[in-house]
């Protein structure tokens, strides 16, 4: 069972509802805090968290959902569909 | 003749990312990518997580690009070619298949390749390196009949393989130069952490060895190292360092060292010539010198800086990216510049426990990189200390204990 870590979004004007981290496969390389670091840091064990789920607009935060090696961040739209990967 | 606005040749992370970002500023300017392998854009990454080598992950998950992303983005892909020459008088490159392209553009984000083992019997078959998807489809099909394995080499691949191995109940013998792994960036102790962390599950170190030669019929049964010593094995995974192929820029009048020299905007010398990723030796305006360095984040965020130079939104490449590798419980971190130098001083803070190290590298008074053996949550606080060029000036005996709070030094 894979380790998945929710953050829930309730933002005007953006579709995604849900930002959701696999720390299973999460390896910190931190291209996500490259690409939104006002959404994303390390935590100790050097895996992506989300510091504040309605910090980026939902370009940014499908920008650094693709950014990412091992693909460990989904987006979840408002309908509960995944949207990225 | 072909004439593309925006050419690009490498199809990995730092072309892939290029040619995304300059769709996004220029809807109609044509993009063509060059790449030597026939996949669309995958994770190297991925190739030496224990999670994807073991079907934990399915396979196709290596993909980051589907085929049908370059049509919808309308960039030509032209995959399984290799660039022989560049001519920035006619603006062409020469293909392997003696077809000539045209550009106004162009970015060379060719990567690096794993360096050649020059040892008696290296061609021998089960020996791999590994960089490619095809490396790691060779030894993933080699490996199920494996039971003594060889590592050579001290880096985060090497690491990360021997992890996989022993994982997969394969008898691993690790085989480095060096009196520690990861001399000389690691100190001693640091290294002992992973080095323990390995012995621990079972991995054999053999230190300040060399391979004389490899033994076998057609295919490795063993090795001789240079004191004598023979090793048994069925398998060799060879990480001995990466170098930059720029056989085809030689003729081109690019500004070459060990990579394509590069301003901050990551432009060469030759007008309409730009490089990007692993390849780039660039002017890093953090740590105000040349800079090479091959990690993701790095490839990534300058395939997108050179894609916005060239599309017309100039922007300099200023960043503080880090590497890592997960293996044996342990988690190793290398950010900033971690190379040996004399003028470097290197200050040590370890947990209470000494299960966590960080090295500290100051320079000039300020933080220019630092290497982590776990503790990485002070990671984000010392990217920022690097990225702000913080004085650390008197400031220095508090920085290894470990109950100072570095976040206290932030701007």
């Amino acid at each position: 069972m894979s380790n998945f870590k929710e953050y829930l979004r309730d933002k005007p004007d953006s579709k995604i509802s849900k930002i959701i981290v696999n720390r299973d496969i999460c390896i910190g390389v931190a291209s996500c805090v490259a690409v939104a670091d006002s959404t994303f840091k390390l935590d100790e064990e050097a895996k992506a968290i989300v510091i504040d789920p309605l910090a980026a607009d939902d370009q940014t935060l499908l920008m650094a959902a693709q950014s990412c090696p091992v693909q460990a961040i989904l987006l979840i739209d408002k309908a509960g569909k995944q949207v990225f990967p | 003749m072909t004439n593309y606005k925006y050419l690009i040749i490498g199809g990995g992370v730092a072309g892939t990312t290029a040619a995304d970002n300059i769709r996004q500023l220029d809807a109609e300017g044509s993009i063509a990518i060059v790449g030597d392998e026939p996949y669309p854009f995958y994770s190297k990454v991925m190739l030496s997580k224990p999670e994807y080598f073991m079907g934990k992950i399915p396979e196709e998950k290596i993909f980051l690009k589907q085929p049908n992303w370059y049509g919808e983005k309308k960039i030509d892909y032209i995959t399984g070619k290799q660039v022989t020459s560049v001519d920035p008088k006619s603006k062409t490159i020469t293909l392997n298949d003696n077809l000539v392209i045209q550009y106004d553009k162009l970015l060379i984000a060719t990567g690096n390749t794993p360096r050649a083992w020059d040892i008696p019997g290296a061609e021998k078959d089960g020996i791999f390196s590994l960089r490619r998807l095809d490396d790691y489809k060779k030894i993933k099909s080699f490996i199920p009949n494996v039971k003594n394995a060889v590592s050579i080499g001290g880096g985060f691949i090497s690491f990360e393989m021997c992890e996989i191995m022993n994982r997969l109940g394969i008898s691993v013998t690790l085989i480095i130069r060096e009196n520690y792994f990861w001399e000389p960036i690691l100190d001693k102790e640091s290294a002992t952490i992973a080095e323990k962390a390995m012995e621990a599950k079972g991995i054999k170190i053999i230190r300040n060895a060399e391979v004389q030669e490899v033994t076998g019929d057609t295919k490795v049964s063993g090795l001789v190292l240079k004191n004598g010593e023979s090793v048994a094995c069925d398998m060799v995974i060879v990480s001995i360092g990466n170098y930059c192929n720029l056989e085809f820029l030689k003729t081109s009048g690019i500004e070459l060292s060990r990579g394509i020299i590069t301003d901050e905007y990551l432009k060469t010398n030759v007008t309409d010539v730009w490089a990007a990723g692993d390849v780039a030796d660039y002017s890093d305006l953090i740590l105000e010198e040349q800079v090479e360095l091959g990690n993701w984040v790095n490839a990534q965020v300058q395939g997108k800086i050179a894609g916005l130079n060239m599309a017309g939104k100039p922007q300099p490449f200023k960043l503080v990216s880090s590497c890592n590798a997960h293996g044996f419980e342990s988690n190793i971190t290398f950010v900033g510049d971690i190379r040996p130098e004399k003028n470097k001083k290197v200050i040590l803070r370890k947990s209470l426990d000494s299960k966590n190290i960080i090295q500290l590298f100051i320079k000039f008074g300020e933080l220019i990189g630092a290497t982590f053996v776990n503790g990485a949550e002070e990671l984000p606080t010392v990217c920022k200390l690097i990225e702000t060029d913080t004085k650390l000036t008197g400031f220095e005996s508090q920085l290894s204990d470990p109950s100072f709070d570095l976040k206290g030094l932030m701007k």
